[in-house]
């Protein structure tokens, strides 16, 4: 890791990839939500909001749990497929 | 009013024992009088990094057990005379006591001496359970590694959990030259992440390497960086308002030039 690496953008300083690992690891640690169920989160989530937006790719939805200042944030990213408009 | 302070981690080798035997030693130093106990039951330690592995007679099972009286199994120190070792036995297992004896035990050590130092094992069950059963205190020691400051969080959230207040902090093994170059995680990374007060920053050093090698503690030695930070820690454990200082690595280029004049930059204020 050399000092023109970090100069030049090449690669990201190790401290802040340790800091921000451990960030997702602390945050993952106090709120117990394992793998799977995040997998059932996803799931339950696609399903209902098809009932309302026919569009939702379910596949495509990504949660994510991230820590903040005072309060953790659980964070769901839902696209949408652009299907054609009918005139 | 004495008190007794157990020094604990979760994870294992961050430097718990060490830190044990030099703020036990830097207290002693004050003119305290000093316990430091060793709570491993079954992995003694404790008595090897003070050098008094050859005077162990009885140990702490010993006492809970009635074998012996708890003066008995007291080692006093090579170098302070107020400074006494409890050390764990180290045939048994960590069930050979319960959090009510070392309840009882502390509260026998208090009526004897100003500060009770518990090192505590690694872990978080039975053996960490007992080592701050008897605590007012608790002190947690890290290094800026991504697996102890983890561990460090989870040990936080369970001494919150047993009602023994808010713990401090000690940085241990911070590489300042390092965390200058970004390749290891910063005071503040780690005081952010932990939302807890710091008591002090251990530098790095090799001198503890040879300190533990002949048995005696860095405190000891005026030139190790580590012992006095240990010095320091001691002093605002004891009360005192001492700023924190970061004894800095191998001294740069411009140290070295002021040293060479005899002046000497004793470290950089965080």
């Amino acid at each position: 890791m050399g000092f023109l690496d970090t100069l030049f953008g090449k690669r990201e300083r190790s401290s802040d990839i340790a800091r921000d690992r451990l960030l997702t690891v602390l945050v993952h640690d106090r709120v117990k939500l394992t793998p799977d169920m995040m997998e059932q989160l996803k799931a339950d989530l696609s399903a209902v909001i098809a009932r309302y937006v026919p569009s939702v790719d379910a596949g495509a939805i990504e949660v994510t749990l991230l820590r903040g200042e005072s309060v953790d944030h659980l964070k769901a990213d839902i696209p949408l497929r652009r299907t054609p408009q009918k005139l | 009013m004495s008190r007794v302070i157990t020094i604990t981690s979760g994870k294992g080798g961050v430097g718990k024992t060490t830190s044990t035997a030099n703020l036990g030693a830097a207290l002693a130093m004050q003119g305290l009088k000093v316990a430091v106990v060793d709570a491993d039951i079954g992995l003694r330690n404790l008595d090897v990094v003070m050098g008094l592995e050859n005077r162990i007679v009885y140990d702490l099972v010993d006492v809970v057990e009635g074998r012996c009286r708890l003066r008995q199994a007291l080692i006093k120190d090579k170098h302070f005379p107020d400074l006494c070792l409890l050390p764990a036995a180290q045939t048994r297992d960590k069930d050979a006591v319960t959090a009510d004896d070392m309840i009882a035990l502390t509260n026998q050590l208090r009526a004897e001496f100003d500060y009770v130092l518990i090192d505590s094992p690694a872990g978080i069950e039975a053996g960490f359970r007992n080592a701050i059963a008897g605590a007012d205190e608790v002190l947690i020691v890290t290094t800026p590694e991504v697996a102890a400051v983890r561990d460090a969080d989870r040990i936080i959230g369970l001494v919150e959990a047993f009602e023994k207040g808010h713990p401090r902090l000690i940085i241990n093994r911070l590489k300042p030259r390092m965390v200058s170059r970004g390749e290891m995680m910063s005071i503040d990374d780690v005081l952010q992440i932990l939302a807890i007060d710091l008591i002090g920053v251990v530098p790095d050093d090799e001198q503890i390497v040879t300190s533990t090698n002949r048995g005696e503690v860095a405190v000891l030695d005026r030139s190790s960086r580590a012992g006095r930070a240990f010095v320091e820690i001691a002093r605002r454990l004891a009360g005192e308002d001492v700023p924190i200082t970061v004894f800095d690595d191998n001294p740069g280029l411009l140290n070295r030039i002021f040293g060479a004049f005899g002046i000497r930059p004793r470290g950089s204020e965080r």
